[in-house]
């Protein structure tokens, strides 16, 4: 399930990025290119930050930038940008970026509780932050199977 | 007992603070109901106690009369924890 919802194509590596608006865009370009969603929907999320703060740093190191479901959304998807160099999001040191974008309240639910499942798992969050976009893959990969 | 996890959409991080609370919960054998919602939604809604980013806690604080808690990162299952260990020590 993860991984319909995030491929592998959706996922990029970069060494460093100079801040953490220019993160979303480069994390939102698959689902651009796929017409999964709008340039909106990514400008959206950039002011969500601003507007409710930096809540979306879900953990040391994580953001899930997100922003209203369905609006400059036109099909369900995530996309994942890594970090070797934390980039700062409003006080909070960023690795790993996933871009969520919904069509509504329900039909993402089952990936992103799987992912955060996985997640809690301390050496799976290891990985997570560290690995190689390969490593990453399997581990979401993985994770369907239990 | 309800607990209610807010962010600004009720689609993505609220889920995943309702996760560390479920997780939470079960850690202490509390029986709760735990819903996550939107911003705007829960200004309206009857809760025991609040989860929300320290940001919006300021502005539930000022429309709700149940205890409103700012966590910091959702993720957090202990920091989530600490936070329901205070409510049950001074509002239950």
């Amino acid at each position: 399930m993860i991984t319909s919802i995030l491929p592998i194509t959706n996922m990029q590596h970069v060494s460093s990025i100079s801040n953490w608006e220019e993160a979303i865009k480069i994390a939102s370009e698959p689902l651009l290119k796929n017409g999964s969603i709008e340039k909106s929907y990514v400008e959206k999320m950039i002011k969500n930050v601003y507007a409710y703060g930096p809540y979306i740093v879900l953990n040391d190191y994580f953001a899930l930038p997100h922003a209203e479901p369905g609006n400059g959304v036109n099909k369900v998807g995530m996309a994942l940008l890594t970090l070797d160099q934390p980039v700062d999001l409003l006080g909070k040191p960023v690795k790993v970026f996933l871009v969520l974008a919904a069509v509504d309240s329900t039909s993402h639910l089952e990936a992103l509780s799987e992912i955060t499942g996985l997640l809690m798992d301390p050496e799976k969050y290891e990985i997570f932050l560290t690995g190689t976009i390969n490593d990453i893959y399997n581990l979401f990969k993985g994770g369907e199977e239990s | 007992m309800k607990f209610l996890a807010v962010c600004g959409f009720g689609v993505g991080s609220s889920m995943v603070l309702k996760m560390s609370i479920v997780k939470a919960c079960r850690a202490r054998n509390l029986d709760c109901d735990i819903e996550n919602t939107d911003l705007t939604s829960a200004k309206g809604m009857q809760a025991d106690a609040v989860f929300t980013s320290p940001e919006m806690a300021d502005d539930l604080r000022r429309t709700l009369s149940c205890p409103v808690y700012g966590i910091h990162k959702y993720m957090d299952v202990n920091e989530v924890g600490e936070a329901i260990d205070h409510f049950l020590a001074n509002h239950n």
